[in-house]
């Protein structure tokens, strides 16, 4: 079931480096890009199909094409690698395996969109993809890829690393284009898009680590040999990281629209301990959880998770096995959402810590029945009223967990403790 | 004129104008958009979402109105159930952590959270966990008293120390629920606006050291007046009270929006000189400094002004036009040099780009107008002639005290005075006259715009003002149309102006 083409120098060794790297094809696709006219790569990118992975799936060259014409100023690109979403670990491997990669994905993306400074985010505890990354930008200006002549040509590129201070909310693109301008990272209200009025006022493209890293790829090889994987609507790869109650965790590169069941099987060894599944979470924290039975039918693509009520995400696969209590879970997800609320308006700033008390009180054994009640309402009451979709990040999922597993909390309510540990059968 | 546009709310065609946001274009034909963190003057932030509002067939269909054009044809709704509710549940999540102690709150009675509570909200509260803890009284500095815990986290106050004052003292600090607006340590608010912060605040967190706790805003009296702190004439509220048994008493004043004159603000000197209405005045007549009959001092004052051959009166620059033109008439009829040298009233450098003049003069413009002689040679030569010295209430600010005491000598001294000022006590008569909130008038600011204003304080034993006290020590003029036409008669642009019908914002000359 795996494919390496992201991932196709992951196991090499030293592949963080230039030298070895160029050995296994890096920056080969610069002669056939610097041949091609920008307006074609754009439209090759479109006709690849690709979306972006950073979880919400826009496709990436409809988002390129949004940029406005002659305004006279600079063009920015900010790529996120901020990759604070809970479950997530894909961004991570491409840094320190294969920073090269990324790098030709930029002068990919610069040269279609007509961007000469790159700015990468990238969480500030993130340190050792910090180092290797900032060597491989080293490596890259020193052998000619980055600076005023890029690979020779009339073209100039400039590629800044920008570490954040770690906060969740800046991988959220107004709020990281705030942080890298040095203000405190919270999101701006849209409209004006990015695009239209980015960073420094300027239009700006922000794409995530693999989307930017999948376009040496699509040159290289054409949109079709990228759309000859995956569905129709979900074209290409994707990077899974499978954690959880697995027997085999770890970063897997699978083609898009594989059957859930099947890859947790065949790939990531079954559910551990030979227990049942209860559930899982198909792409991040922030998506709404699958149980066992709605998994049995879902694939691993943008259409399917839709279908089930739930998104692709970022492909933070987490396997939940019969053993979860999920108020608890409920619990430590509303407490990280909370903690990372940036706190700029009210519904979010407020309405998380309330839903956070009121799911400890019910953990504690002290709610009620209205107070289950009340947590949906909230979620209803706070999703969709915000700058930014960070609180819906939070009550999608709380929402799912509360429909789904209601009797997991009537169970603290009558008994005071977990179905588990009351001795119920789930 | 804007260009107008027509739209429709709750489906209402109204007209509003075009290029403002939904909240000041819908604002100005009377219907309310809640909102706390949007101002006009420090622009749309978007952080409260008070002020979601559907937008029919609009997409997205709900938009925040404060970053919201005003647009052709677009259908706004306020009062369709799902608004409601989003109105009172961003309510409901203001006030979970929001102490409901509105009793004990210095804001009550002007808190836009109460106001909002009963218009948008009204059900009771289903907070039944921890509320969160915050810091209270916390000293800002600049006299301003902070409540973190009744803070909404509109950031108005960071805002204008950013955008405004541009001196950035104000932050919120911390992120989620523990997010509060904080000073930096050590750092406190340093700029002459500050306390604007206390009236931008649209609730209880920021209060003014100089107010909070003295009187409930309800039992307050809220006048229109003008600042007479300097040259700006910035407009201001007058917010007095009689307590009973007690006399008329102004405790604050607060900016009054013109964008004219000073927009929405004030300075702190400004605002605390409301002070100067109650402290150090003169309110009883005096000789040599000693209590005196007021009608006996009056006796002795106009002999004093028949006997003298030389005459000479010094006004202050910040009476009203009509009390200057009245001393006018008065020195012209009992033959004395009149005076409006205020040299003193200048502090160079004391000035900003924003509201605060060098010129502390409230009236300067007027003096020019009616043609007062300013000039210093002409009141030093005139006061070495004079053998009685009116001072109407010009404190001499900066003045060569010696060489003023050399020439009052031999000099009757009266004094017409609002204040204790210096020369008071060494007068031969003092008579208290009224200050600038216990009558009306008008004067001419620094840029040249008209402004005219109401007596706002009735004090239990009136003082009478200028004009009043110079008719009963014989002045020609005696009744308000007098006045006006003797400010006509005087050639200018003042001729022709209606003192009836001073527009609101003023009158550029």
């Amino acid at each position: 079931m795996e494919v390496k083409i992201l991932s196709a120098k992951f196991d090499i060794e030293n592949s963080h480096k230039l030298e070895v790297a160029k050995e296994h094809g890096a920056y080969a696709t610069l002669e056939k890009l610097f041949a091609m006219e920008p307006a074609d790569v754009i439209e090759e990118v479109k006709k690849s199909g690709l979306r972006g992975r950073g979880g919400a799936g826009f496709p990436a060259g409809v988002k390129w094409s949004f940029l406005p014409k002659d305004t006279g100023k600079p063009v920015y690109l900010a790529v996120n690698s901020d990759e604070s979403e809970p479950a997530t670990f894909k961004d991570r491997y491409i840094l320190v395996r294969d920073p090269h990669m990324l790098i030709e994905g930029i002068i990919i993306c610069c040269y279609a969109i007509g961007c000469h400074d790159t700015y990468i985010y990238i969480r500030g505890e993130y340190t050792s993809q910090v180092r290797i990354l900032q060597q491989a930008i080293d490596e890259a200006y020193e052998a000619g890829y980055l600076g005023d002549t890029v690979a020779g040509r009339d073209f100039k590129l400039e590629v800044t690393v920008h570490r954040g201070a770690g906060a969740y909310v800046c991988g959220e693109e107004t709020a990281l284009l705030e942080s890298i301008e040095g203000k405190k990272g919270q999101p701006r209200s849209k409209p004006p898009f990015p695009a239209v009025v980015g960073l420094y006022d300027c239009p700006t493209i922000i794409n995530n680590v693999q989307s930017i890293a999948s376009l040496p790829f699509i040159i290289d090889q054409g949109a079709e040999a990228y759309t000859a994987y995956g569905t129709e609507k979900s074209a290409g790869t994707h990077l899974f990281g499978i954690s959880g109650h697995v027997e085999k965790p770890g970063m897997y590169e699978l083609p898009l629209g594989l059957p859930v069941l099947d890859v947790l099987d065949k790939v990531a060894g079954g559910v551990w301990k030979g227990r049942k599944l209860k559930g899982v979470i198909p792409g991040g924290s922030s998506t709404p959880v699958l149980t066992a039975e709605e998994a049995k039918t879902a694939t691993l693509d943008y259409e399917s998770m839709a279908e089930h009520g739930t998104m692709f995400g970022s492909g933070g696969i987490v396997v939940l096995d019969d053993t979860v209590d999920i108020v608890a879970l409920v619990k430590n997800l509303i407490d990280f959402y909370h903690h990372e609320s940036c706190g700029q308006c009210t519904p979010c700033r407020e309405g998380l810590g309330w839903m956070l008390k009121i799911t400890k009180k019910i953990l504690a054994g002290g709610g009620s029945s209205e107070d289950i009640d009340l947590l949906l309402e909230l979620c209803d009451n706070i999703e969709m009223k915000t700058v930014c979709v960070l609180s819906a990040a939070c009550t999608m999922p709380v929402r799912s967990y509360l429909n789904k597993f209601r009797h997991e909390f009537e169970a603290y309510v009558e008994k005071g403790a977990s179905l588990q540990a009351a001795g119920i059968q789930g | 004129m804007a260009e107008m546009i027509k739209l429709f709310v709750n489906g209402e065609e109204v007209e509003v104008e075009s290029g403002k946001n939904l909240i000041d274009a819908v604002g100005a034909v009377g219907i309310e958009i809640p909102h706390f963190c949007y101002h006009p003057a420090l622009g749309a932030d978007g952080n409260c979402r008070m002020c979601l509002v559907g937008i029919e067939d609009g997409r997205p269909p709900l938009v925040p109105a404060c970053k919201t054009p005003a647009a052709e044809g677009m259908k706004v709704q306020l009062d369709t159930d799902k608004i409601k509710k989003i109105q009172r549940d961003m309510m409901e999540f203001e006030l979970i952590n929001h102490p409901i102690d509105c009793p004990v709150c210095d804001q009550a009675g002007e808190c836009t959270l109460q106001d909002y509570y009963m218009t948008y909200d009204g059900v009771s509260s289903r907070m039944n966990v921890e509320q969160v803890k915050k810091a209270k009284k916390l000293d800002f500095g600049g006299g301003v008293v902070h409540d973190q815990e009744r803070c909404v986290l509109c950031g108005r106050c960071v805002r204008f120390c950013r955008q405004i004052t541009k001196t950035g003292e104000l932050g919120i600090v911390n992120r989620t629920d523990s997010a509060r607006v904080d000073i930096f340590p050590g750092r406190p608010l340093n700029n002459r606006y500050a306390l604007n912060v206390v009236d931008l605040c649209p609730v209880g967190a920021m209060t003014s050291a100089d107010f909070r706790f003295k009187q409930r805003v309800w039992f307050l009296k809220k006048d229109e007046g003008i600042c007479h702190g300097c040259s700006k004439g910035c407009n201001i509220f007058i917010d007095h009270n009689r307590e009973k048994y007690k006399d008329d008493t102004i405790y604050r004043f607060r900016p009054r929006h013109n964008d004219q004159v000073n927009g929405y603000f004030i300075c702190d000197e400004g605002r605390l000189s409301h002070k100067k209405e109650n402290e150090g005045r003169l309110l009883e007549s005096l000789k040599n400094g000693k209590p005196y009959n007021l009608t006996e001092s009056y006796v002795l004052a106009q002999k004093a002004i028949t006997n003298a051959e030389n005459v000479l009166i010094l006004v202050s620059p910040n009476l009203p036009l009509e009390q200057l033109v009245a001393t006018q008439v008065f020195a012209q009829k009992i033959g004395a040099s009149l005076s409006g040298y205020s040299d003193g009233y200048i502090v160079k450098g004391d000035g900003d780009d924003f509201l605060i003049q060098d010129d502390k003069a409230a009236n300067r413009k007027g003096l020019e107008l009616l043609g007062i002689n300013t000039g210093g040679d002409f009141f030093w030569d005139s006061l070495e002639k004079a053998e009685c010295f009116i001072c109407i209430d010009n404190e001499l600010p900066a003045v060569d005290t010696k060489r003023l005491i050399k020439a009052l000598r031999e000099t009757k001294v009266i004094a017409l005075s609002s204040h204790h000022f210096n020369l008071v006590d060494q007068a031969f008569v003092a008579i208290p006259v009224a200050s600038f909130s216990e009558y009306g008038g008008s004067i001419i600011n620094c840029d040249g715009v008209l402004q005219s204003f109401q007596a706002a304080v009735v004090k239990n034993t009136p003082i009478a003002d200028v004009t009043e006290v110079l008719r009963r020590l014989g002045g020609p003029l005696s009744s308000a149309p007098e006045v006006l036409a003797a400010i006509h008669r005087v050639e200018g642009p003042l001729a022709k102006v209606d003192f009836n019908r001073i527009p609101a914002e003023g009158l550029k000359l």
